[in-house]
């Protein structure tokens, strides 16, 4: 048996479709390696863009880390001011837990509270109040817990 | 930070803005001083003023208890956020010492309608800047008419 006859008996035609593809496949990846090549030399020959690449993601965890710290910081009141967050606080009991916010500063104002402008600017300052993204916002007493401790 | 040309080129409303647009922009706004508890605009009066934050913590009390609090750099306070029709509609209480630059309300909107380029960077740039600060103040009237500011 010779021939094309010899080819289909023995799965000649499968066996070199694999081979094509094979080849195709190495060829591929080989011109793939061969694009990025400038990249890996371009390192190789000046390795302080790898320790510039570190540093960048480090100084970004640091600056995630300073801005955690600015807000634990901001948190912290003297005796006179976490008196006046209290009093915010009882305010706040006695309105919704999606508030409005001219309505505190209002009744802080009739309440008689000491700096109202500048104290409710510390309490969103330091995240105690946050804005619930229609309009209103909400007292975080874990927030208040840890500044008032 | 006090310089107009900078809050305009750092502002999210007019950083898109050309060279020329800013200069043309910049004699418009004059700066002025705020202090805790001052009412910059307050509704139902006559809007003569729009204003871009420089630095400090403005309190805005719009319809129905809701309210934002502007506290970056470049934040614009006007048309739909502060008026409708010549009208304020919102009430600016200051939270923290800081500055403003305020800009009559009819030499900007006649910017805006002089130049028709200009006013559509500011006007792409002010829906972004909408959604992204009081998505909840959004006016659906016809944008294409600055007067309804």
């Amino acid at each position: 048996m010779y021939g094309l006859e010899a080819i289909n008996a023995n799965n000649g035609w499968a066996i070199s479709v694999v081979g094509v593809s094979i080849v195709f496949s190495g060829l591929v990846m080989l011109s793939l390696v061969i694009s990025q090549l400038h990249k890996v030399l371009a390192l190789w020959e000046d390795p302080s863009k790898i320790k510039a690449l570190f540093k960048a993601k480090q100084s970004e965890d640091q600056s995630d880390k300073l801005q955690e710290k600015e807000i634990v910081d901001q948190a912290v009141f003297t005796e006179s001011q976490k008196e006046v967050v209290r009093q915010f606080g009882l305010l706040i009991r006695t309105m919704e837990d999606h508030f409005s916010l001219p309505r505190l500063l209002h009744l802080a104002q009739i309440s008689d509270l000491k700096n109202p402008h500048s104290n409710l600017n510390n309490l969103l300052e330091t995240k105690i109040i946050i804005p619930d993204g229609s309009g209103f916002f909400t007292w975080e007493k874990e927030t208040f817990d840890k500044a008032i401790l | 930070m006090s310089n107009i040309k900078e809050i305009l080129n750092k502002s999210s409303v007019f950083n898109s803005l050309g060279e020329d647009d800013i200069q043309r922009l910049e004699p418009l706004f004059e700066k002025r001083e705020i202090h805790p508890g001052d009412i910059i605009a307050k509704a139902e009066d006559t809007a003569q003023f729009f204003f871009l934050l420089n630095k400090g913590t403005i309190l805005l009390a719009m319809e129905e208890g809701r309210s934002v609090v502007l506290n970056t750099p470049g934040d614009f306070i006007g048309l739909e956020l502060l008026s409708a029709r010549g009208v304020y509609k919102t009430t600016m209480t200051v939270l923290e010492n800081g500055s403003v630059f305020v800009v009559p309300r009819q030499d900007f909107l006649s910017v805006i309608q002089e130049d028709s380029s200009a006013a559509a960077v500011i006007m792409t740039s002010w829906q972004e800047y909408l959604d992204k600060t009081a998505s909840f103040a959004k006016n659906i009237e016809d944008l294409s008419l600055p007067e309804h500011f």
